[in-house]
């Protein structure tokens, strides 16, 4: 599957940056996924829970509060407040 | 001249401990320089990412219409003021508060022990300020902004230049000034422009009084460091001054008492 670079932005720092397959999050309007190759593409984001499918298949999930979500040309940006990692 | 003498000890005494006190403090500013300075450039990278979206959204058209952006006349002004929790900064705390001197009408949010001890209210510690209390803060200040209780929104931090110069400045956030960015660039947004502005601003305001709190406690720390490194010297100095002093008082002492014992024997 197609990848695309995903930053996950806090005031504590970088949370992830790297390769992704999936986001999921939950935006204004609902749930949406942002996937490679996707049109670029601005929301803010409610707090959810945030879902990131790796290359790998393996998934991982943290809890944000809020933030914002840029969409550019094969790179997302969240801009979260608070993010923490929930366990598996 | 004995109680000179006694004087002089009990003083070189109290100069040597405020000299280990210093020391101590600045031991301490020390090791939390480099923490502070992390997390102060982690928390700007954020608040640069936030403005640049901030300013791309402030651009379009269609966002003028936002409450965020309306430029009213007024002068009900509202002030996040950050200080430090405690003293012995250098001028960094008074700065601050000379700053603050422009805006004797304006309404006080204060950050840090010093700040709530000088304009009242709670005292929110600037050193443990979390994500929680910051979006707590934007949330009412958006609310009041948009319900028109007040015109303009600032931050009063303190801008870390480099170790040795701090400068306490105003960041003004609301309202939002036209963005230069590009505006043409095609993206899509849910569901519009001025939903997705609004909607961000909380983040942004409570991420920038982050940032801002981070990078002011920075400051704090390397103007202590410095402070106590100045306070320590002058401290040494004034110990060899009055060890001088001491040293003089004792063989004159000394000399008068020889003398006497001398005239003493000759009679």
């Amino acid at each position: 599957m197609k990848s695309f670079l995903l930053k996950i932005s806090s005031p504590e720092g970088d949370v992830f940056s790297g390769n992704a397959v999936n986001l999921s999050v939950r935006g204004t309007e609902g749930e949406l996924a942002v996937m490679a190759g996707h049109v670029p593409f601005v929301t803010a984001v409610k707090p959810c829970d945030c879902k990131i499918e790796l290359e790998s298949g393996e998934e991982k999930t943290g809890r944000i509060d809020g933030g914002v979500l840029t969409v550019s040309m094969d790179k997302a940006v969240l801009l979260s407040g608070s993010f923490r990692w929930l366990e598996q | 001249m004995g109680a000179d003498i006694k004087q002089l000890r009990t003083r070189i005494k109290s100069v040597d401990s405020t000299l280990h006190l210093t020391k101590a403090m600045g031991l301490v500013a020390s090791s939390k320089i480099r923490r502070a300075t992390d997390s102060m450039i982690k928390g700007k990278e954020y608040a640069a990412s936030l403005q640049e979206t901030v300013q791309m959204l402030a651009s379009y058209e269609e966002c003028k219409k936002s409450p965020y952006m309306a430029q009213r006349d007024g002068e009900r002004i509202c002030l996040v003021v950050i200080a430090g929790d405690r003293g012995m900064a250098g001028g960094y705390n008074a700065n601050i508060f000379r700053l603050m001197r422009d805006y004797p009408d304006a309404r006080v949010i204060p950050i840090g022990k010093r700040a709530c001890e000088r304009f009242g209210g709670e005292t929110v510690l600037a050193e443990k300020f979390t994500f929680a209390q910051a979006k707590a803060i934007a949330d009412g200040v958006c609310s009041d902004f948009t319900e028109g209780k007040i015109d303009k929104f600032g931050i009063v931090c303190t801008e870390y230049i480099s170790l040795m110069s701090q400068q306490a400045q105003v960041k003004w956030l609301l309202p939002l000034t036209k963005g230069e960015g590009k505006s043409g660039a095609s993206a899509i947004f849910e569901p519009d422009e001025i939903t997705v502005l609004n909607g961000v601003i909380p983040e942004y305001i409570s991420g920038m009084m982050i940032s801002c709190v981070k990078e002011s406690f920075a400051s704090e720390v390397a103007a202590r460091r410095v402070a106590m490194d100045s306070a320590g010297k002058n401290a040494q100095e004034m110990i060899d001054k009055l060890g001088l002093e001491y040293n003089r008082a004792r063989q004159g002492a000394i000399t008068q008492e020889i003398t006497e014992i001398v005239a003493g024997s000759g009679a």
